[in-house]
Formats: structure tokens, C-alpha cells, sequence
């Protein structure tokens, strides 16, 4: 039977429930379903879900977001290809629909990207290499804040009894804790001068400002003027805490009570979710949303930084790299546009945003 | 169809899933080919338009249900 390919309405409802349901039913994991209401939360401004259809019955759909992009200063429209599912999770006869969808968004827009992912080894990532995207990870950074609290229930570095026993004993002597703050300690640069840095709810002016100012220095990055920021970070959304450092740029934060996370067990954690400056003040902005989120309680703090002023920043601010599965896939008329060595400002804040923290 | 493009996709489909050629044949789909999924099928896609220089498009996609539809489909284009 042949597929159509249909925009997200209220006529098909009913037919995205029941393909939800047979993932269900197949124990396909919980984060794995398409939006059933073409306003959903989770669909950032501007996404379209786009279903496969055959004979009535959804087999598959993709959500693609068109955005502003900005290469070295020069807007251009890419789209974001994001969760694409299909029947042949759960039916081997639909094994061709994932390559489908993703020939069908390249159809609709050649200048494709997908972000996150989770990993080289998942088949998305696999497919993207097949078909001749250029894959990168976005470098992840960490800085401990409770060490003992870290060491107790960090569950990504607890995998084995040993490693959990000797974490314990040395969140148990303190030993650890204290080893992990001296380390870091040491590999603190300290800031030319503390910056001014106030908590603010919206975004306006003095955002647009930054914007103008800081977007030139970097090869590619999305578009963050105040509008953009208030439909990503809306006012009043107690969730996204907002840092405006001085009139030298801004960060979106994260404080999380994680609970039973198969990374971050029960701890709370901090992430700098998005910033924004030129590459000289990243440091600042950096610096500034870490004594913020320490201030707050967290126990960890975490980040994915692309652009190497960034990540210089991170860095000098005491913080450690880690192994990343937060993925960048460029389709190849991307990668094109952006050239073989480009600098990415790219950070959690593009793709789908902080859903999964 | 000719048997030498059924033969041509069968040889290209056992390389690209790791099985003997000898066990496929034009009946043979995803439900049969254990390492048969969505990136191998992407995969044999990719080797057969690198090999006989073609493009397939989503429509024509669809109806690739197993290496005997392959095969057909291959050979309109290459006709």
C-alpha cells in the first residue's frame, strides 16, 4: 500500500493514539511517541509534525522545525529533523520507513540538521552516516559541587561494586569530597575582576543588544534575539532560570532534582543550558552562572559548549570534560554551508531544547 | 526483471547484511533477514545507487518489500 506523507491535524488524532499504542505495547520506552496535539508542549514554535500514512494508519511521523541560523553573520533557513519513529521499531516489515522519512525531509529542506541523539551507536546517527552527514559530538563538561553527594550517587560512574564501594568509602572519609575541590580548586583561573551578574525573568532590549553585538564573531549559530529567547525561555517559566551578566550576555540555567536517573541518580543538578556573548566575555558569563548555580545548592554542574571560546571557558572555570553522546548531525548541504573547519556556538539550548533535563 | 539484476541485488544485499548469498532469494524481506533493519536497509539503498548510479526517492522506496521488488524497481531505472 502506498505511504503519504500528512501534516499533524486534528483528522489524525486518533490514528497518532493508536501508533502510540503499539509502541506502548510493545515496551518501546516512554520518551519514544509522537505529539498527538499539533500545539503540544514539547514542539517548540514553528515545528511541524510530519506523519506517515498508509491506508489510514499511521506508520511513522518527524518533527521539523525551520529556524534562523546565522553563518558568520549571514542569516540563512535550516530546519531541525527531530524523533523520527516509525512502525519498524516494533514490525520489520516497515524497515523502510526510516530511511523514507529522512529522504523526505531532505526533500523538504536539503540544509538539515539533527542534534542530541544520544550516541554513534544508535541507528538514527548510523543512518545520518550512511548517508554522508557530517556527525560530531558537542563536548560535555562537568564541575562538582558536592563531591561527596556526587560520588554517592553519581550512577553514571558507579557501574560496578568495586567502583560503588570505593566511591563510598571515599565520600564516607570525606577524603573524596575534599580531593575533588582542592583539584578543581587548583584548576580555577581566577577571573580578572567579578562581573555583575542579576537574575531576570524576561528577555528584551538589552538582549537584542547583545545579539547585534556578539553574533558576527561565530561561524553558525542559531538565531537568540529577545523575541526567539522569549518563545524558548518564556517569561514566568520558573523552570529556565535567566542570568544577565552585565551588557556582556546572558545564560539559561537548569536546577534539577533529578529522581531515579539513570545518569544522575537522585542528585541535583545544575546546567548551563544556552548563553550568549562575544567568545572574549564567554568566561564571564561562565563564571558567573557557575557561582550562581553553586549558590543555589546544586551538587553538580553540567554543560555542552561547541564553540571553543566556550569551552576555554569551562575549562579555566574548573571544569572537566567528559565523554559525550550529545550529537550533531549536519546533512551534507550543511555541511557544505558551513565549510570543513567552521566554530559552532551550539550548546543544549538548539535542537529540541532542555527536554531531557 | 532479469536474473542477472536479481543475482546483482542478492550478492549486494549479502554483503551488506554479513549473510551467504545463497540463502537469499527474491522472496526474501525484513521479517526473514535477521540483520535486515532500517540502517541496513538504508545501507543497501546507498549500495546499489553508488553501484548502478541511480537515486531512488521516498516513492519509489516504499515499494522495496523485498529483493525481488528491489530488483524490479533496479531495473525500470536502469532500462
Amino acid at each position: 500500500m502506498a505511504l503519504e506523507s500528512r501534516l499533524l491535524s486534528a483528522e489524525w488524532q486518533r490514528a497518532v493514539r493508536e501508533f502510540n499504542g503499539r509502541l506502548n505495547a510493545a515496551g518501546i520506552a516512554a520518551g519514544l511517541r509522537l505529539p498527538v496535539e499539533p500545539h503540544d508542549p514539547v514542539l517548540l514554535p514553528g515545528s511541524q509534525v510530519h506523519l506517515v500514512i498508509e491506508g489510514g494508519a499511521v506508520r511513522g511521523g518527524f518533527i521539523l522545525r525551520p529556524q534562523s541560523f546565522f553563518f558568520s553573520g549571514v542569516e540563512r533557513r535550516v530546519t531541525h529533523y527531530r524523533l523520527p519513529l516509525s512502525e519498524g521499531l516494533i514490525d520489520r516489515r516497515y524497515a523502510v520507513l526510516g530511511p523514507w522519512m529522512l529522504r523526505r525531509a531532505l526533500q523538504i529542506d536539503p540544509l538539515l540538521y539533527a542534534l542530541g541523539m544520544g550516541g554513534y551507536d544508535r541507528p538514527l546517527p548510523r543512518m545520518l552516516a550512511a548517508m554522508g552527514w557530517r556527525l560530531s559530538s558537542i563536548p560535555f563538561y562537568f564541575r562538582i559541587v558536592h563531591g561527596g553527594s556526587v560520588l554517592r550517587g553519581l550512577r553514571a560512574v558507579r557501574q560496578n561494586p568495586w567502583r560503588a564501594a570505593l566511591f563510598n568509602l571515599a565520600a564516607w572519609t570525606g577524603l573524596g569530597g575534599t580531593g575533588l575541590a582542592a583539584w578543581q580548586r587548583f584548576r580555577t583561573r581566577r577571573p580578572l575582576s567579578e562581573v555583575a551578574a542579576k537574575p531576570v525573568d524576561d528577555f528584551n532590549v538589552w538582549a537584542d543588544e547583545i545579539w547585534e553585538t556578539s553574533h558576527r564573531a561565530y561561524e553558525l549559530t542559531a538565531l537568540r534575539d529577545a523575541h526567539t529567547l522569549r518563545q524558548l525561555y518564556p517569561p514566568g517559566a520558573a523552570r529556565f532560570l535567566k542570568l544577565r551578566v552585565n551588557s556582556a550576555g546572558w545564560a539559561v540555567m537548569l536546577d534539577t532534582s533529578m529522581r531515579d536517573d539513570p545518569y544522575f541518580g537522585d542528585l541535583r543538578v545544575g546546567t548551563i543550558v544556552d548563553s550568549m556573548a562575544k567568545p572574549e566575555n564567554a568566561a564571564a558569563v561562565i563564571h558567573a552562572a557557575r557561582r550562581y548555580l553553586e549558590q543555589r545548592g546544586v551538587d553538580l554542574i553540567i554543560s555542552n559548549q561547541a564553540h571553543p571560546a566556550w569551552a576555554a571557558a569551562l575549562k579555566g572555570d574548573g571544569f572537566f570534560e567528559g565523554p559525550s553522546n550529545f550529537l550533531l548531525g549536519a546533512s551534507k548541504a550543511f555541511s557544505e554551508a558551513l565549510g570543513p573547519k567552521a566554530e559552532l556556538h551550539l550548546n543544549r539550548g538548539d535542537g529540541d531544547g532542555p527536554v531531557n533535563l | 526483471m532479469t536474473e542477472s539484476i536479481l543475482d546483482e541485488v542478492r550478492t549486494i544485499a549479502a554483503d551488506t547484511f554479513g549473510v551467504d548469498a545463497r540463502t537469499l532469494s527474491a522472496h526474501s524481506s525484513p521479517e526473514q533477514v535477521e540483520a535486515w533493519d532500517s540502517v541496513q536497509h538504508l545501507n543497501l539503498v546507498l549500495a546499489l545507487e553508488s553501484k548502478y548510479g541511480v537515486q531512488f526517492e521516498p516513492e519509489e522506496m516504499e515499494r522495496m518489500k523485498d529483493l525481488g521488488q528491489i530488483a524490479a524497481l533496479l531495473g525500470t531505472k536502469i532500462s
